[in-house]
């Protein structure tokens, strides 16, 4: 109870502010008061009672009041299951994880024994262990070209379905299906078979010409664009729901816009790139979020395999299986928030200009 | 006036040119996207010759349903196929339940810290799922040595977490239930209340029966990630119910210690793997096929996009 009269105690001053705000704020909230009630009154009528301050009372400010005090317990009543799911099996783990990558973990008769072992597993992870580092390297020479090419390719591929008037939607049908069959196991197996139909045509693009080129100023460059092109339909897969947002936010774009900038005569590569790009790119900042929190789930993600074994070895590799999975979610993070500042960045200069 | 109609014809012409262009080049990425399910397909039906053979690429020569009898055997179809489907569709009622409670209280009520929890949805999205698997399965270890009970190896610790709305991307689903339920009428809710109905009332009456097509998109997508997920099945299931998607990424040591068990010649080739393949994405085309529309109007409806 103490709780609760301190509450309202905050609450009937936040209302007095309120009330000074401005008259037609006011008025809203006496209507909507009103409703409230209401509400109140037949509330009070299923729980017998229970709340004695929420039936009808005369003065506005208490009124107003309960309102707001019963949005607040209906709607944290509602939340209840995720917040306490949030709580149980994401915060306290995320926190924990960077405990235990810290820690030994071994289990005993008595259960779970944590020892203190200071930077030891991460000594282990960057300097002892011959599979970690590589494995590591290997993911960001996924994770980055993948999700620039999932990005562009998918806007490109959005772009272009918007110009067509027919047949759209078995387009936007095929594109859409790999969402639905994709997972780690059937993707594995369509790799598996990719290599071994090109076992006996090993490096294609040694002829090409270009290829050769790249390959003269840096052969890793031109590893990585080898490595994407071989696996470029297995990429692609990963375009199926931001091309469905970007044709989204296509469409939502206002015409009159587009007709404002014909009227000045501008052609439709002007318009690509000074309307059209500008306006999606909050839409391209949530389709890199997803396209990476996709890859990091993808069952041939090297570092994947590696925190998997380790979970799996329960007898003592949880606390190793700890610091790499906190390793990998840092530079993940980490990836996420350089996106988070390329499209953010841009914005901000257009609006200084 | 001549050079002015030349010039219309030209101008006419070349959108056509332009629109053809773009056709072509869309159904050549379609053919891209669509390459490893035709190898997939084409593959399921080939005869052991036909692998073999390299003038065979896409059609068999001698159309046969052997490699998809043999893969069936090897992945116990019948049972598996079951508790997929079981298993998958338990864990999505959960998730659409508690999406659904998650997503009215983000759109009908203004409670405390609601920006807060907004944003917390949308980290639960980011952090990425094998950092909170460890004292997940630690968590779940030692809480059935303390009842007694086994957890791990049964679906109930997954179950726990969906109905608690840490599912395979709940956020998403979350928000797909807010946006639409935002688009109700706010002024229905009002007139349940004043004819007496409770808030549950008011959301099981108005709102749940006015959201029907939304549940089942979220129950669908629910199902299909489910049923896809194999990290955190793999960690707490741990192949103590069989299913589809496990047994296909075990496929090719269950098929070789089945051949040696039987004593037969039989040696795995692409034929089998892309028949066991096929026959896990079977149900999920069989899907798509039905209701592939809904599908593409769930992620349209998601709102990140901004509406």
């Amino acid at each position: 109870m103490m709780k609760k009269d301190g509450k309202e105690n905050t609450l009937a001053k936040e209302m007095a502010k309120a009330e000074v705000d401005g008259k037609a704020e006011k008025k809203q909230e006496k209507d909507k008061s009103k409703a409230a009630g209401k509400n109140a009154f037949a509330e009070t009528k299923m729980q017998g009672g229970k709340e004695q301050e929420a039936a009808p009372v005369k003065i506005n400010k208490k009124k107003v009041n309960a309102y707001k005090r019963r949005q607040n317990r209906l709607g944290y009543l509602f939340m209840l299951p995720w917040i306490i799911g949030f709580v149980i099996f994401t915060l306290f783990p995320f926190v924990a994880t960077i405990y235990l990558s810290f820690t030994d973990v071994r289990t005993s008769v008595r259960g779970w024994e944590i020892d203190f072992v200071g930077m030891a597993n991460y000594v282990t992870a960057f300097f002892k262990n011959t599979e970690f580092v590589p494995a590591l390297l290997e993911f960001l020479a996924m994770i980055i070209p993948y999700t620039f090419v999932v990005i562009i390719v998918s806007f490109i591929i959005a772009y272009l379905m918007s110009k067509l008037t027919k047949f759209r939607g078995m387009f936007r049908t095929i594109y859409f299906l790999p969402v639905i069959i994709m997972s780690g196991p059937v993707m594995s197996q369509i790799l598996d078979a990719n290599v071994s139909e090109h076992m006996e045509e090993v490096s294609r693009y040694d002829g090409l010409f270009i290829m050769n080129m790249i390959e003269s100023y840096s052969p890793q460059f031109a590893h990585t664009l080898g490595g994407v092109l071989d696996e470029l339909s297995v990429i692609l897969w990963f375009t199926g729901i931001p091309i469905v947002l970007f044709i989204n936010g296509l469409q939502k774009i206002n015409p009159s816009l587009f007709e404002a900038a014909k009227i000045d005569s501008a052609n439709s590569w002007q318009i690509l790139w000074k309307i059209i790009i500008p306006m999606i790119k909050p839409i391209a900042l949530v389709c890199t979020i997803f396209t990476i929190a996709q890859l990091g789930t993808y069952d041939t993600n090297p570092v994947y395999g590696l925190i998997k074994t380790a979970t799996g070895n329960m007898s003592g590799g949880l606390g190793y299986a700890a610091t790499y999975a906190w390793i990998y979610s840092l530079i993940v993070l980490l990836i996420i928030g350089a996106a988070f500042l390329i499209f953010k960045d841009r914005k901000e200069k257009k609006r200084g200009v | 006036m001549k050079g002015m109609k030349k010039k219309n014809r030209a101008v006419n012409v070349f959108p056509k040119i332009q629109k053809l262009l773009i056709y072509f080049v869309l159904i050549c990425i379609s053919f891209v996207f669509l390459k490893p399910i035709f190898g997939i397909i084409s593959k399921t039906f080939m005869s052991s010759a036909d692998v073999i053979d390299p003038a065979v690429e896409w059609l068999p020569k001698k159309f046969s349903i052997g490699n998809l009898k043999v893969a069936a055997g090897v992945l116990k179809i019948n049972k598996t196929l079951l508790n997929s489907i079981m298993f998958s569709g338990l864990l999505a009622i959960c998730q659409t339940v508690v999406s659904a409670l998650t997503g009215y209280a983000l759109s009908r009520f203004n409670f405390r810290f609601k920006h807060f929890w907004f944003v917390m949805i949308l980290l639960a999205f980011i952090i990425p799922v094998p950092v909170l698997m460890v004292p997940r399965l630690m968590m779940f270890v030692s809480f059935q040595e303390a009842i007694k009970f086994t957890l791990i190896g049964t679906p109930i610790p997954q179950v726990l977490m969906a109905l608690l709305g840490q599912g395979v991307y709940s956020t998403v689903l979350i928000l797909i239930f807010n946006n639409f339920f935002n688009m109700i009428p706010h002024v229905l809710d009002e007139a349940a209340m004043i004819d007496g109905a409770g808030p549950l009332k008011v959301f099981y009456h108005v709102v749940i029966k006015m959201s029907l097509s939304t549940i089942l998109v979220v129950f669908l997508f629910s199902f299909v990630w489910n049923w896809n997920e194999t990290y955190i099945t793999g960690t707490l299931l741990r192949n103590s119910i069989e299913l589809l998607p496990s047994k296909l990424s075990l496929f090719n040591s269950e098929f070789d210690s089945m051949a040696s068990a039987s004593g037969s010649a039989f040696k795995i080739n692409e034929a089998y793997k892309m028949a066991a393949t096929f026959i896990s994405i079977a149900p999920l085309l069989v899907l798509y096929a039905f209701v592939q529309k809904r599908f593409i109007q769930g992620i349209e409806n998601t709102g990140i996009t901004g509406e």
